[in-house]
């Protein structure tokens, strides 16, 4: 029993990363960034690549994250460049993407099995192979919100924050709304990625698959994490998310307890996320309809 | 010459097709330090010309020199860098998310790209950035030194525009372009931002472009008032010349193709 809910936990840490990029690119950029989806399959998918190829698990961790940066930085441009909007642009790279990780793979699935992690060595907190997990994501996590609160403290931060808060203001003082939005969406989607990456090595598989469905569950996360813990400042709202992440997962964990049939999850999750954004009332930026409370 | 615009060409279709050429050959020199006032009617082009000028908008041609550099080629954000601007709705001007301290650090950094690795360099903006500010704003006689950590869209419209202006002084502006900035304020506020305008022009020293609806406004401040119609120059008085007039008088010049020369 206490198993399943260490295990939701653990998932909720591993897909943290997720809901930091969404919470990245959708609140701090005021960018709906649908690259999410695919950008988390080749972060699973490279990531696997490598590790049976004998890289070392970081190494692999920080390669998936390039690819994560790199493909939302073709978001990117496409938005900025080429004047598509921004769900457009997403899809477009996100479509892309599913063919670029399957050529990646060489084929649908890879199994992690065979890989040995350098958790073994870890202290298990008396829970076994759940426990270790549990205190390396929880580590990786805490760096994740340390690193970020730092970034979004920077005048780079600062700026990243002006062009998601106000773009006609931001290019008044002097801020590229274009490099800026780049850069917010690559790194965004280098946290999606490494999430991605985190999912298939605690999973033990990648699959080209791995990503639908996925900007559902980083939102998800951001909106319950808002919603339950109303953050004030954007370290609290980084942890925040990630704690929303955890608590999405173990909602999901309580909802399967009680009975519920797996095939009902996606719609479960769809009224979850709609539950949460009601009790919040939160407003969502690219994503509220137009004429709702400001 | 601190401000100088030559041959200044800009047109817009127009709803019911066709196209209209509001800007052709447009040209308006403006001394270091000096402060001219526009008017005109409703799309006579004076806040066209406020675009035109910060890159809202694109010139299809002609040339545009601040202090003798070319800015016209430019984007619109590295024009900023040396632009100070003031918007007409109080809420463009300010990011309503960010703190009063997180707004004035973005502009006091405006000569410089924030998205370069040096701008990971600190935090901020810090003890030291927050006393400076504190400093500026008691030193301006605004009473929002000890409300910096407040995020500026808790601010009322007024407030709004106080750091919109504080804002639009910060970083060395070598211009400043203030577009109807009191039209959305009640009297009062109005009056409090214009006393605010004056003071930082003075001390700034920067040529400033004022645009007003306001004729009071137009005949009370600024070293200089000149009247557009259909995106050209019609009257351009200096602060002697125009007291010739009251309000009334300077509305009668509206929707003239040219003000009479006597009266240049």
């Amino acid at each position: 029993m206490l198993s399943i809910w260490i295990g939701a936990v653990d998932q909720g840490l591993a897909y943290a990363g997720l809901a930091l990029g969404v919470y990245l690119t959708l609140r701090v950029l005021n960018f709906a960034d649908i690259t999410v989806d695919g950008s988390f399959a080749l972060g699973g998918g490279s990531a696997a690549l490598l590790l049976t190829q004998q890289v070392t698990p970081p190494l692999a961790l920080l390669a998936a994250a390039a690819l994560g940066a790199l493909a939302g930085l073709v978001t990117g441009l496409i938005h900025t460049r080429l004047g598509v909007n921004d769900l457009f642009a997403g899809i477009l790279t996100t479509t892309g993407l599913y063919s670029i990780t399957l050529r990646l793979m060489g084929r649908s699935n890879i199994p992690l099995t065979e890989v040995a992690l350098p958790l073994q060595h870890w202290p298990d907190l008396g829970l076994g192979s759940d426990g270790q997990w549990l205190l390396a994501l929880a580590l990786a996590m805490g760096g994740l919100i340390v690193l970020l609160a730092l970034l979004l403290g920077t005048d780079l931060g600062l700026a990243l924050r002006a062009i998601g808060n106000n773009p006609v203001m931001a290019r008044a003082n002097g801020i590229s709304t274009r490099r800026g939005l780049c850069l917010g969406i690559a790194a965004g989607n280098a946290l999606v990625a490494l999430a991605g990456a985190l999912v298939a090595l605690y999973q033990g598989f990648a699959d080209v698959t791995m990503g639908i469905g996925s900007l559902i569950l980083g939102l998800g996360a951001v909106i319950v994490g808002e919603s339950v813990l109303r953050p004030r400042g954007v370290s609290w709202a980084l942890l925040a998310v990630v704690l929303g992440s955890v608590l999405f997962r173990a909602m999901i964990a309580l909802a399967l307890q009680l009975g519920m049939d797996p095939v009902d999850l996606k719609l479960a999750t769809a009224l979850l996320l709609l539950a949460a954004l009601g009790l919040g009332r939160l407003r969502l930026p690219g994503l509220s309809a137009p004429g709702g409370e400001p | 010459m601190s401000l100088e615009i030559e041959g200044l060409a800009w047109g817009h279709p127009q709803p019911g097709g066709g196209w209209r050429q509001l800007f052709n050959a447009f040209s308006l020199h403006c001394p270091s330090g000096q402060f001219v006032v526009l008017i005109g009617s409703n799309g006579s082009g004076k806040s066209t010309l406020l675009n035109l000028i910060a890159g809202s908008l694109p010139a299809t041609a002609g040339s545009l020199r601040l202090e003798g550099r070319e800015l016209l080629r430019l984007l619109a954000h590295r024009r900023a860098r040396s632009i100070g601007r003031v918007m007409q709705n109080p809420l463009d001007g300010t990011a309503p998310g960010l703190t009063i301290a997180e707004n004035l650090r973005l502009a006091e950094c405006r000569r410089r790209s924030l998205l370069q690795p040096r701008a990971l360099l600190g935090l901020h903006p810090g003890r030291g950035d927050r006393r400076r500010y504190a400093a500026l704003l008691e030193e301006l006689g605004l009473p929002l030194a000890d409300r910096l950590e407040t995020p500026v869209g808790q601010l009322s419209g007024g407030q709004r525009q106080t750091i919109s202006l504080v804002m639009a002084s910060l970083g060395e502006p070598r211009l400043l372009l203030l577009d109807e900035h009191t039209a959305a304020l009640d009297p009062r506020a109005e009056a409090s931002v214009m006393q605010l305008t004056e003071r930082l022009v003075q001390r700034l020293g920067s040529t400033t472009l004022m645009v007003t609806h306001s004729l009071e406004q137009a005949l009370r401040y600024g070293d200089r008032l000149v009247m557009l119609q259909d995106g050209a120059v019609i009257g351009d008085w200096t602060a002697e010349q125009r007291q010739q007039f009251t309000p009334a008088a300077l509305q009668a010049l509206y929707g003239s193709a040219t003000v009479p020369l006597e009266r240049t």
